[in-house]
């Protein structure tokens, strides 16, 4: 009996030490091409062929604000991201409204419409897109990129609002009338708080995806509207990896800001939710 | 008629060939404990949200105090009410939820503290002020919802099944404790359930409601000893239904013939031979005795079909005369198995006659 404990011991243990191994594998698999490009990102001289590079410089750094002309860049990138945000945000309120409260029919094709962009090919939906815009002459405007960008923002946004407008309860806005308050008292003290939680959420995923978002942004823009993805690509094809990568390096840091911002303000999967079923 | 808290009168509401509520008159009286009970689909919570506002009669007006609210927005209404689902707020702590219609009317912060200070030890709950609802007990927050409907002295309570969604035991609990309260307070309460021993236990009257209609208003005593029909009599309490027809009247009693047996019941007014009565016998009201004991009026032979043991009582279901089946209960002092032939004496009958059809 107990060598069949021991045994059993053992076993768990082997197995706790095999899923670790495999899954700091797994992380490192993932993390490699980021170390990488981080590190050539700082590395002098160093072609490869060494474990860490000969000499450690930010010159590079200094050549991709300079030369890839970032600051511009970014301005261009926060500006397309805030206007897709707030368009996305606008339709998720309203859609999320629509699609979480009430019943309409047609609502699943509907909802499946809404998420096509989603689902298809980006490049085959983002020749599409290119192809009006430039009868609507869109193509290298802010409006235009971020309107672009609201195709996969908008879902998104709908998705998460209305989860968090379903969740807000019929009788809890009930209560809160039968307690006195009128329709704008319960709408601040009441359903606004309840669903602040969604609405950032939805706010943060818009930017997060109109930040990131390369495809579509390939397609529409033009001198004026270069963004950071399409930016570090286009580096790319200077072949001068170590200020691509320098560039790279500096893209992440408002995602990582972000990431620290939800990590701390809340649990990312309460804000995906807002307080459904508490 | 000053005595009159709250008011229906004629409310009618239809969603679209169902009627809700099929020309309820009904008046609560201050103070009073008033149930709406019946079935779901019986209208009761068609009412009480009539009575919130929430929604807006067809036909018919609503009178509180006096006063016609029918068209008197929920918030003006300076209701109390407690939620089935507690319908607490989720981003508020206990504290803030108790004191919302208080800072709704701008009470000063002293002020609302200290009311809601005394709404919580109403309820027991002192302790738990800085505690959020989904930290809470389904008890405790239904506690908080009382307090919630409590704490700016409203003239009106209404519950709408406050205690369905918690377990057996503390729902009984909570029924004591959420008569004490009222009582306590005096208030005038509306409370909406479809359990009928929840209705018994709290009511000083219940309207018992079937289908839009009322059916029957009453003390529990008069609604469970005397149901004017047989949909009360069924849902109140457990019942048998014996069907027969009067064969003959004598005096203020009649012989009606019932599966071949003649029982001598009290007289109907209406009812002279030939009508066709039902007769109504709870199953407590059956006195079960030895196949040996003397025979007399209203004494027939039966045998015991099933025996169910209950504990305190035992719940058999009995055959008599052609093809009459019967439920009784009776202390566990004297047994039968089953199949034992058995005695059976109706010391109390009730009847109505029955339309024809």
């Amino acid at each position: 009996m107990r060598l069949v404990r021991a045994y059993g011991r053992a076993m768990w243990d082997a197995r706790l030490i095999l899923a670790y191994t495999l899954l700091v594998s797994l992380s490192l698999f993932i993390l490699a091409p980021f170390l990488m490009i981080a590190l050539r990102s700082v590395g002098k001289g160093w072609f490869g062929r060494l474990w860490l590079p000969p000499q450690l410089t930010l010159d590079w750094y200094r050549w991709a604000v300079e030369v890839g002309n970032i600051p511009e860049v970014m301005k261009n990138t926060l500006i397309i991201g805030v206007i897709a945000v707030a368009v996305s945000t606008v339709i998720g309120i309203f859609a999320g409204w629509a699609f979480g409260r009430r019943q309409m029919p047609g609502k699943e094709v509907l909802m499946a419409i809404i998420l096509l962009p989603r689902m298809i090919p980006p490049i085959t939906y983002a020749l599409g897109v290119a192809q009006i815009f430039y009868t609507l002459e869109l193509v290298d405007t802010y409006l235009g990129v971020a309107l672009a960008h609201v195709s996969v923002c908008a879902p998104y946004a709908i998705l998460v609002l209305s989860a968090t407008f379903e969740g807000l309860d019929e009788r809890v806005l009930e209560a809160a009338g039968v307690c006195g308050a009128n329709t704008v008292k319960r709408f601040f003290y009441v359903v606004l708080p309840l669903i602040m939680p969604g609405i950032l959420a939805s706010m943060i995923f818009s930017f997060t995806h109109s930040y990131n978002e390369f495809t579509l942004t390939l397609l529409t823009y033009g001198p004026h509207t270069v963004t950071l993805p399409v930016r570090t690509y286009l580096a790319v094809g200077d072949g001068y990896w170590e200020i691509t990568s320098a560039m790279a390096m500096l893209m992440v840091v408002p995602s990582l800001l972000i990431l620290a911002v939800i990590q701390r303000r809340a649990k990312p999967e309460k804000l995906v939710g807002g307080f459904k079923g508490v | 008629m000053t005595d009159v808290m709250i008011e229906f009168r004629d409310v009618c509401k239809r969603y679209g060939t169902l009627v809700a509520n099929d020309h309820l008159s009904l008046a609560i009286r201050k103070g009073e404990l008033m149930t709406l009970l019946g079935p779901s689909g019986c209208g009761k919570t068609t009412a009480l949200r009539c009575l919130t506002g929430y929604i807006r009669p067809d036909e018919g007006r609503i009178f509180i105090d006096g006063q016609d609210i029918t068209g008197v927005p929920t918030h003006q209404r300076e209701l109390g009410m407690v939620f089935q689902n507690f319908a607490l707020f989720p981003h508020m702590t206990v504290q803030d939820n108790v004191g919302f219609p208080l800072m709704i009317r701008n009470l000063s912060k002293a002020e609302r503290a200290q009311r809601v200070a005394q709404a919580l030890r109403l309820v027991r709950l002192e302790d738990y002020e800085s505690h959020y609802p989904r930290q809470l007990s389904g008890g405790q927050q239904q506690r908080v919802g009382l307090a919630r409907a409590l704490v700016y002295r409203p003239k009106v309570l209404l519950l709408d099944e406050p205690l369905s969604n918690l377990d057996a035991k503390l729902r009984e609990e909570m029924r004591f404790e959420i008569k004490e309260v009222v009582t306590r307070l005096g208030i005038t309460a509306v409370y909406v359930t479809h359990d009928q021993a929840e209705a018994l236990a709290l009511s000083d009257r219940v309207a018992i409601m079937n289908r839009g209609r009322l059916e029957q208003v009453g003390t529990p005593e008069e609604i469970y000893e005397h149901p004017q029909s047989r949909f009360v009599a069924e849902f109140i309490g457990l019942s048998n239904f014996l069907e027969g027809y009067v064969q003959a009247v004598d005096g203020d009693t009649m012989v009606v013939s019932v599966g071949g047996l003649q029982m001598r019941i009290p007289a109907l007014a209406e009812a002279g031979p030939g009508q066709r009565v039902l007769l109504f016998l709870r199953p407590n009201e059956v006195e079960l005795l030895r196949p040996d004991d003397p025979g007399g009026a209203n004494v027939f032979d039966a045998r015991v079909e099933k025996v169910t043991y209950l504990g305190d009582t035992l719940d058999y279901r009995l055959t008599f005369g052609q093809g009459l089946t019967l439920r009784v209960q009776s202390d566990a002092q004297r047994r039968f198995g089953q199949g034992a032939p058995v005695r059976l004496r109706f010391p109390r009958v009730r009847s109505w006659a029955m339309t024809s059809g």
